[in-house]
């Protein structure tokens, strides 16, 4: 999950070249660029944010208290976000924590986008996409705060679009699946 | 600052080290996570800044509190929280959480360190950074690196770093033993680390580093367990297991009878069917005996009912003769598997047709019999009243609708069918449309009886499975119906009713009494099993998969209830989930799976197959049948921790004692040692007491684990070396060795009697009784015992000889894991999508929660796109033609046949249709393509070597637009499905294509023999 793919992704996010980015002989992911590696998902995305010079990588190294946020959201996404959505009681646990978090906030860090949005949205991608109609509506803030990141094209990259309508038709279309 | 955190959460170090160094006070404050003050912290510890700012990642928090120091110590601060914290954690789970695979990944984290600090003083250079602390608090608690060798460097490192003053200073408020992984799961709501898969290095092994587990759970031990190990280890002349000739239950002992659902004769049980019946009993039963209970285990074939008769009719024998050839075969599978039976009985045997008789007139004279007219289907081709498994149609159900339901149950929406309500209704022999006709059968009046059912539920279901008290409870929540027990079939037992002479009992009122008549088999004294006298209790175990259930714990508790005569009603209800194969479903038809004759064949013993079976018990959820898995637990765990632990006991025991079992003289170790295996003794007392079959491996394979890192520790081999108080000491691990291998022995011998009995002749010993209601171990050798030869118990399976069955037995499941490359070719992602397509079905079927399947679906997507992309780059046969221009008339012929073929293939392989549709129609536009070209080519003149003669343009025109409206006819018949109306249809387009392929010379291709194949 916070593999390969997603660095290539932020990197575009970012507007900064990925570089040539696998995995290590540790299966950790590596980006080579510039005849230097970096090891690590989070400290991968540190080096993104210090080449890049997007509103979102600026916001992400704001000020120390900003930066320690973020990483730490960063490596909530890998340690707990990626590998939990697999697990349905985690993945439980998780929407809930989110939708907590977001009853008044924006986004994760500050009043801003930052690159924990960013970890956070690609590594919960799948779970929110596999949510019925129901579900995202009981998960409200959540689902606010993700159809607001997958409407901002560098973040959704020409994914469709996860559906957020509140009218759902769905109930007495039982038959039909996304 | 304060630091939340909680009790033992070695983290919480971490914090306080780092704290240090960067010279801020902080105050530790224990939570509940639970607790709702603190509902808003996500993950222990958190650390609370003066400004209020909470941080709960001890990276971040270094990051913060530490100036830069560099990427160095950034990429070591993530490696220690994201890859050396979980595998650390992991390592340390016990009980379902344990990870036998956290060892060796750990040990390579540990390589990479040591290899790093070889070169460097600290990680991220020559000076200390927190990537140096962080790394170090987290292999000080639990003594990571207590007994590893070969870490000199890592070691030298540790030690520079623990006489830090500020490490020493934290370490005095923070003392290192109240502190272990395992509190991690109490940090955060997600169960700790454990939802993380560790990543496998995919380096060579690092090789054995870290002492295996042991020395760290000694710390756990607590004095009373020393002194309840100290004063049990003693030796008393063992009772004798004593059985009688003939076991019946005693007043004032417990008393257990155990039944194994009654397999039908005519099928050859599978694996699945083994573990979930008859050897989860007899495993039990072995363990009940062996605990001192008076057990009795029952079971017998189920003969009656239309299926056997049906098979008689195909192999042209009698059905008597059929049930006689049949139950030699199961007779001989179980015989092999070592099945231990007190009796292994018939439903056709006389007593059977007494005693069902007898319940009969009992529940009729209680009142609880009804007659009603019954309408049901009569097929006139084969002349006889369908029974309900010979019916196939559309399931009533609303909102199912599926086509192949069975006369009696749907196995789609798995709800109970009434044959008469399918709709389309059609002989699953014949498959022509039966008629309803009315006669009177007997129902047993259900919903009479519910009453008292419900009363004795609520006080029963405590001690049956989950799914069992499910089941049941549904059951009981749709409300029960009349029942229909009778069948107008001749193979059965005969209703002893007025006017109902002809007919016979339904097998499910019959079949279950077969408990009742095999143990009057057993003893004319049956009925003080049954129906015991007031002060004698018999506990009923019954074993069976979970589609048995209802019969077990509505319809049979309800016909008992309803007679009233104080039977034994079943107080435990041991239902299995499925056993897959390799994650498919086990095909007799298609040859996918191993059954009972097979795994004779294979030449692995029938312990082993009992061992590996009980250990992947569906128990609790579905579970597969694999080989790899079967030959790893062979050779990890049988071989390697098991055999090995036993067999090096016993040959020390051999070589240098002189086969005398020397004396013990217990040590602070040797009562550490039996504390812990009292712990797992324990455990497996507790898990058999509750047929949990899995768990009891478990423990008993813990036993052997602790047995082996003690004698790895204490290394007797060089203490016999030594001088004379090294030689005694060595006596002693060698006397305790052998005695555990006899306890294991004991342990051992429900799972595997065969290897627990030889293992008894090389100790020169014999079962003893285990003591369920005070599980110690005890002195079972004492000083002196002579032991006999010691052999290895257990031999390695080879990866060639398990991939040889592997192919044998796995039918075409064997080949999908080739899906993983990027370049494939066409005709591997098609298997792959069929693979993967199964499985989305399974797991679709198997569960309602999307994030559970749907990344499969996601996959199988990804596979079709990738296939779609690899059909055009590669130009196949079936594309050549669109990209050539103008194709001749025999390559689309060709394409078309070779569609065709690929259409029937994957009809036959699923009915999912959105898999097949695609190339269905590209088959259809093979064909129209073809339909033009004969055109051309019928109107152009056709090259002498295509066809030997020039067809009659004309009537091939006329021909091929008859086809064509044939075909239209057919195709929107076959829509509507009924195959009665179109089957004529597909004739008359058949017969017209012949005879065009005899005026071109060109044989039709058919694809309509496809279709009428894919029912069954």
């Amino acid at each position: 999950m916070c593999d390969v793919a997603t660095v290539k992704k932020i990197a575009n996010c970012l507007g900064v070249s990925p570089g040539q980015v696998k995995l290590n002989d540790e299966q950790v992911v590596t980006r080579i660029s510039k005849n230097k590696s970096v090891n690590g998902f989070a400290s991968i995305l540190e080096t993104l944010a210090l080449e890049s010079t997007s509103e979102t990588a600026l916001n992400s190294k704001s000020s120390r208290e900003v930066e320690a946020q973020v990483y730490q959201w960063i490596e909530f996404a890998v340690l707990y976000v990626a590998p939990g959505s697999k697990d349905k009681y985690v993945a439980k646990q998780l929407l809930a924590d989110f939708n907590r978090l977001f009853i008044n906030k924006s986004y994760l860090v500050g009043h801003f986008i930052t690159l924990a949005d960013l970890a956070v949205y690609y590594a919960i991608y799948n779970l929110v996409k596999c949510l019925t109609p129901v579900e995202k509506e009981s998960y409200l803030n959540l689902s606010r705060w993700f159809d607001h990141l997958q409407q901002r094209p560098e973040v959704n990259q020409g994914e469709p679009l996860l559906n957020f309508t509140t009218i759902y038709l769905h109930g007495w279309a039982t038959g039909t699946h996304i | 600052m304060i630091i939340y955190t909680n009790e033992g959460n070695p983290l919480g170090l971490q914090l306080q080290i780092l704290a240090k160094f960067a010279k801020r006070e902080v105050q530790v404050q224990l939570v509940n996570l639970n607790d709702s003050k603190y509902k808003h912290l996500l993950v222990l510890p958190t650390l609370e800044l003066d400004n209020g700012l909470q941080l709960f990642s001890t990276a971040a928090i270094a990051k913060y509190l530490l100036a830069d120091e560099g990427q160095q110590r950034d990429e070591w601060l993530e490696w220690s929280t994201t890859l050396l914290a979980p595998a650390l954690a992991h390592h340390m789970g016990v009980g379902h959480k344990a990870d036998p695979n956290a060892l060796p990944v750990l040990n390579g984290l540990v390589k990479k360190l040591d290899d790093h600090l070889k070169s460097s003083p600290y990680l991220a250079g020559d000076k200390i950074t927190s990537a140096d602390l962080a790394v170090w608090s987290l292999l000080a608690p639990d003594g990571t690196l207590k007994g590893a060798q070969n870490v000199d460097h890592l070691r030298d490192w540790y030690g520079r770093l623990k006489v830090l003053p500020e490490v020493q200073q934290v370490l005095q408020q923070q003392p290192l033993k109240d502190l272990s992984f395992n509190a991690l799961q109490q940090s955060n709501r997600y169960g700790g680390l454990h939802h993380i898969t560790l990543k496998r290095p995919s380096l060579v092994d690092a090789g054995k580093l870290l002492a295996e587990t042991g020395n760290t759970l000694a710390d756990t031990i607590t004095d009373e367990e020393i002194e309840a190990a100290r004063t049990a280890f003693t030796y008393v002349e063992p009772k004798k297991l004593l059985e009688p000739r003939t076991v019946l239950p005693k007043a004032g002992e417990r008393n257990v009878l155990i039944t194994s659902a009654l397999p039908y004769v005519n099928n050859v049980p599978h694996l699945g069917n083994i573990i979930g019946c008859v050897l989860s009993a007899d495993i039990f039963a072995r363990y009940s005996r062996s605990a001192g209970y008076n057990t009795l285990l029952i079971c017998g074939t189920d003969e009656y009912g239309t299926a056997t008769e049906n098979k008689a009719l195909a192999e042209n024998l009698t059905p008597r003769e059929i049930c006689d050839k049949y139950f030699e075969l199961h007779n001989a599978i179980y015989r092999w598997f070592g099945i231990g039976f007190d009796y292994f009985g018939r439903t056709t045997h006389q007593e059977q047709t007494e005693i069902v008789q007898e319940a009969f007139k009992d529940v009729h004279s209680a009142g609880y019999i009804i007659t009603e007219s019954v309408e049901q289907l009569l097929c006139q081709k084969c002349d006889r009243f369908l029974a309900d498994r010979f019916v196939e149609g559309t399931c009533p159900h609303p909102g199912c609708g599926y086509e192949d339901a069975r006369g009696d149950q749907c196995d789609k929406c798995g709800k109970l069918v009434n044959a008469t309500e399918l709709i389309r209704p059609r002989c699953k022999v014949c498959n022509s449309a039966p008629v309803l006709r009315s006669s009177d059968q007997l129902f047993i009046d259900l919903p009479k009886a519910e009453p008292k059912l419900r009363e004795w539920v609520d006080k029963a279901d405590n001690g049956w499975t989950h799914n069992a008290r499910v089941i049941t409870r549904a059951w009981l929540r749709e409300g029960l119906k009349p029942r229909c027990i009778t069948r107008d079939l001749k193979w059965g037992i005969p209703v002893p009713h007025a006017g109902f002479e002809k007919k016979v009992f339904y097998v499910w009122f019959d079949a279950p009494f077969g408990y009742v008549s095999m143990t009057k088999r057993y003893t004319k004294d049956y009925q003080q099993w049954w129906q015991p006298a007031k002060g004698t209790d018999v506990e009923l175990f019954q074993f069976m998969a979970k589609d048995n259930v209802p019969f077990h714990s509505v319809v049979w508790p309800s016909v008992l209830l309803a007679i009233n005569k104080g039977h034994t009603l079943v107080s435990h209800i041991m239902a299995t989930e499925y056993l897959n194969y390799e994650d498919g479903k086990f095909s007799k038809s298609r040859g996918i799976g191993v059954f009972g004759n097979d795994a004779q064949e294979t030449g692995i013993p029938a312990d082993v197959w009992r061992f590996y079976l009980a250990s992947a018990r569906p128990e609790g959820q579905d579970s597969s049948f694999s080989w790899n898995d079967l030959a790893a637990r062979n050779n990890s765990e049988l071989l390697n921790n098991l055999g090995n632990f036993v067999n090096r006991a016993l040959v020390f025991c051999e070589k240098n004692f002189n086969s005398l079992v020397p004396e013990v003289v217990l040590t602070q170790d040797e009562l550490i040692l039996l504390a812990l295996i009292n712990r797992e003794l324990r455990g497996y007392i507790n898990s058999l007491e509750k047929a949990k079959l899995r768990d009891g491996i478990r423990h008993l394979l813990a036993i052997s684990r602790h047995g082996n890192g003690y004698m790895q520790t204490q290394q007797p081999w060089v203490l016999l070396k030594g001088d004379e108080t090294q030689k005694k000491r060595a006596a002693t691990i060698i006397g305790l060795s052998a005695n555990i291998a006899c306890l294991l022995a004991n342990l051992l011998f429900p799972y595997m009697p065969s290897t627990a009995r030889t293992l008894f002749d090389q100790l020169n010993s014999k079962q003893t009784t285990l003591n369920a209601s005070k599980p110690l171990a005890t002195l079972l050798l004492p000083a002196g015992h002579k032991i006999g030869k010691p052999a290895p118990l257990f031999a390695k399976l080879e990866q060639a000889f398990i991939d040889e069955l592997k192919g044998k037995y796995g039918g075409v499941q064997a080949q999908t894991e080739s899906a993983k490359s990027d370049q494939l070719s066409v005709a591997d992602l098609e298997q792959a999508i069929q693979a993967q397509g199964n499985k989305v079905r399974e797991l679709k079927a198997s569960t309602k929660d999307k994030s559970v399947w749907q990344p499969e679906v996601n996959k199988l997507l990804e596979l079709k796109k990738q296939l779609e992309a690899a059909q055009k780059a590669a130009p196949s046969a079936v594309q050549a033609p669109t990209k050539s221009g103008t194709p001749s008339v025999q390559d689309l012929e060709k394409a078309v046949q070779a569609q065709g073929e690929k259409v029937r293939q994957l009809k036959s392989s699923t009915k999912d249709k959105s898999v097949w549709q695609p190339e269905v129609n590209v088959l259809l536009d093979l064909k129209k393509q073809l339909e033009a070209a004969q055109k051309t080519a019928s109107a152009a003149p056709v090259p002498a070597a295509s066809a030997p003669a020039t067809p009659n343009g004309e009537q091939v025109k006329a021909l091929e637009n008859k086809i064509a409206q044939q075909g239209e006819k057919v195709r929107t018949l076959k829509a509507s499905g009924d195959a009665t109306v179109w089957k004529p249809e597909v004739e008359i387009l058949l017969s017209l294509k012949k005879e065009l392929a005899t005026l071109t010379g060109v044989p039709a291709a058919a694809p309509a023999q496809g279709k009428s194949k894919k029912k069954k």
